[in-house]
């Protein structure tokens, strides 16, 4: 055996080896240089070291009053693909997997990838999909999708995927899905609010994206500042409250077969909206469908600020507090209802059509008249006394709650030259006005707050990288004075006992209205739908709560009486326990202090 | 050959140093990128926490042990002396709020020589 090789056949051995490397720098060069990759090289090699980077900011979560989150963020993948790293085999499996998982039609993805992008100057292609509008989507799956198939990937998986790739990025989920969905509004796929909470709070929540130059070379790297992230908010929502009131509301679309409806209940005290439910519901993760409707003006994703509707009698509430506190009337005036009172050459008949003899301003409130309150609002208040009351009641204004798409209603005053002297009637049993419902609800508050109205709103803390900031109650004005206000109450809660005993709670003296209210159309008021309503207040010696009801063209009956107020009752029932407010008589004997 | 000894001890050191900056803007960037993927674990998780916890699905589980939505019937109220109601929820700061300082590192390791002579001799002031 030939012990050792010579010394030349060793040196030619490293040589070779040398060689061998060299060459395989020289082949790495040319890759570079001229591979599918060289626009990416290029581009690195013309930055100064480093790659600049827009860094966008964690959006802000949004909490109930208890702590539960209400909107976060997860992640979510792009699909990319590489073009040029495709191959005949990548082709054929990435929109078999797609398709697979994605129940995607494997033929609109294999069309994509058939172009000729590289021609075009495009080497990356993000893939879609078409929505339900009809509209091209970017296809974005979760992270247990992406789990999946980054398991394909994996070079034992027997696919191949080459040219696909996921590209994460960030995505708003509301975990209680449909819950809150039209208070919090949503988020699209590029960051932006919308409607609700999202789209007013969206600068506050989105935070300041910056650009930043990350380095390539680890002798450069140095940690990087965090872009100023968004704020967190602490909305006055109480989830489980949210849920008790869905629950109900949706019972009630249920049973009076009704197109539509909304409940809200807030702190006449703070103005903090406790619950605010609106049917059909809308989930914020799924927009789409919602938004094209919106655009069509279909439907309004806010119904609560930005639906405006005829009030009908729970709008006699202000008419009469007016009356009351401009010193016209007293709760124990005499009125003869004849039935009919003309107004501006408009005949203004009752709910039932029905003449109701003497009756006492009470009395007038307890069984709705019409008549009663077009005589109270023009004959006894007139315009200027009325609309002045309306005025300081917000009607018409915006009332500022923090939802985005807020409007302002609509109300005629003498000011206005569509203005008749017929409005003076109607508008005095809430006809020929809009109210949005977040409107009426601050106006009848004032009531029950003893004449001060206080701004409804919705978030109760902002928390940011500076500190905490709690929002303080905002008082929009004193419309009517503390003693009105009690005495009215007082007429309210007799109503309620003597009249609709659908929407007494045991225990607990409530006071409240009902409202039926005829819907317009385009050739008059529809005589086959009515909005049928109730707004309420209680415990009367302490009001801790308003709760507004509306349920839209319910079947089952037109009246108020019957379809809203029972839902007010089933509220009340739940939320007492909810706000731990004991009984009326158990609260006396805890003040008297034994 | 005391130069060219001295050259090449200069130039280990040199050498070392430059791996040593390397190697720890390697561990920067590795945990930068850790950083960032645990992050987006926690709000991961944070969100099916949240899932998890719903009202609904609470409700449900609530019911199927047996338990129903306490009525006002159902209610005994008592008063108790010296009570403190639960103190209202603040929400965590928001995420990535802290600045780091200028170059993220201790001036230690940032100082430069002639900066460091002047603050020997005074110049410059003492540090803080």
């Amino acid at each position: 055996m030939n012990e050792a090789a010579s010394p030349s056949a060793r040196i030619r051995l490293v040589l070779l080896g040398m060689a061998l490397i060299a060459a395989g720098m020289v082949v790495q060069l040319v890759r570079v240089q001229f591979g599918p990759y060289a626009p990416v090289f290029k581009d690195l090699g013309s930055s100064s070291g480093g790659r600049m980077e827009r860094v966008i900011p964690d959006r802000g979560l949004v909490f109930d009053r208890n702590g539960k989150l209400l909107a976060a963020n997860a992640t979510m993948y792009y699909m990319e693909v590489e073009v040029r790293q495709l191959t005949q085999a990548s082709v054929q499996a990435i929109p078999d997997v797609i398709s697979t998982l994605l129940s995607q039609d494997p033929k609109d993805i294999r069309v994509q990838l058939a172009r000729d992008w590289v021609g075009q100057g495009q080497l990356r292609i993000r893939l879609t999909r078409r929505g339900s509008d009809g509209k091209t989507w970017p296809i974005t799956i979760d992270e247990g999708i992406a789990d999946v198939i980054k398991g394909f990937m994996t070079a034992d998986s027997g696919l191949d995927l080459s040219g696909l790739s996921l590209v994460g990025a960030p995505r708003r989920i509301y975990p209680t899905g449909s819950l809150l969905g039209h208070v919090l509004g949503f988020v699209n796929q590029e960051g932006k609010g919308f409607f609700g909470i999202e789209g007013y709070y969206d600068e506050w929540l989105s935070g300041k994206p910056i650009t930043i130059e990350r380095p390539l070379i680890p002798p450069e790297a140095r940690l990087q500042p965090d872009p100023p992230a968004g704020v967190n908010l602490v909305l006055s929502i109480d989830v489980n409250m949210q849920q008790m009131v869905e629950t109900v509301l949706e019972n009630a679309i249920e049973t009076s077969q009704a197109e539509s409806g909304q409940v809200m209940v807030m702190d006449p005290r703070t103005g903090e909206i406790l619950a605010m439910a609106s049917w059909p519901t809308l989930d914020p993760e799924e927009y789409e469908p919602w938004l094209a409707k919106e655009q069509a003006k279909e439907v309004v994703i806010s119904p609560a600020a930005s639906a405006q509707y005829e009030p009908g009698s729970t709008f006699k509430v202000l008419v009469m507090a007016a009356a009351l506190d401009a010193g016209v009337v007293k709760p124990e005036d005499e009125f003869i209802d004849t039935g009919e009172i003309e107004v501006g050459g408009n005949i203004i008949r009752n709910w039932d059509g029905n003449a109701w003899g003497s009756q006492t301003m009470t009395g007038c409130m307890q069984h709705s008249l019409n008549v009663c309150l077009a005589f109270v609002g023009s004959q006894k208040l007139g315009a200027g006394l009325l609309y002045g009351y309306l005025n300081a009641f917000g009607i018409g204004q915006l009332t500022g709650i923090d939802l985005a798409g807020e409007v302002q209603g609509n109300l005629r005053t003498p000011r206005n030259v569509d203005w008749t002297e017929s409005d003076l009637g109607t508008n005095s049993f809430g006809q020929g006005v809009s109210v949005t419902p977040v409107q009426l609800l601050s106006a009848v508050a004032a009531v029950a707050n003893r004449g001060v109205m206080v701004q409804p709103h919705l978030v109760r803390e902002v928390v940011g990288p500076q500190g905490v900031y709690w929002p303080k109650t905002t008082v929009l004005g004193k419309p009517i004075t503390a003693d009105t206000a009690e005495v009215l109450t007082e007429m309210l809660a007799q109503s309620l006992e003597n009249e609709t005993s659908y929407a007494t709670v045991p225990g607990y003296r409530l006071a409240g209205k009902t409202g039926t209210a005829q819907v317009p159309g385009e050739f008059g008021y529809d005589p086959d739908s009515t909005v049928a309503s109730f707004i309420g207040w209680g415990p009367v010696l302490d009001p801790q709560f308003v709760v507004y009801v509306r349920i839209d063209k319910p079947q089952n009956s037109p009246w108020g009486s019957v379809v809203a107020a029972p839902v007010f009752q089933d509220v009340v029932e739940r939320l007492v326990v909810m706000m731990n407010i004991p009984p009326d008589p158990v609260r006396m004997e805890l003040a008297g202090g034994g | 050959m005391l130069l060219l000894t001295s050259l090449l001890t200069i130039g280990g050191m040199y050498l070392t140093v430059s791996s040593k900056v390397a190697q720890a803007g390697r561990q920067v960037m590795t945990y930068e990128a850790r950083r960032q993927e645990l992050l987006q674990a926690n709000a991961d998780m944070r969100s099916k926490l949240a899932e998890l916890t719903i009202p609904e699905r609470l409700l449900e589980r609530a019911q199927s042990l047996g338990f129903k939505p306490a009525g006002p019937d159902d209610i005994e109220y008592i008063e108790v002396q010296g009570y403190t109601p639960q103190a209202a929820f603040v929400a965590p700061r928001p995420l990535g709020s802290i600045e780091p300082g200028p170059a993220g590192l201790s001036p230690a390791f940032t100082e430069t020589l002639g900066a460091w002579l002047s603050r020997l001799i005074g110049v410059g002031g003492s540090r803080p």
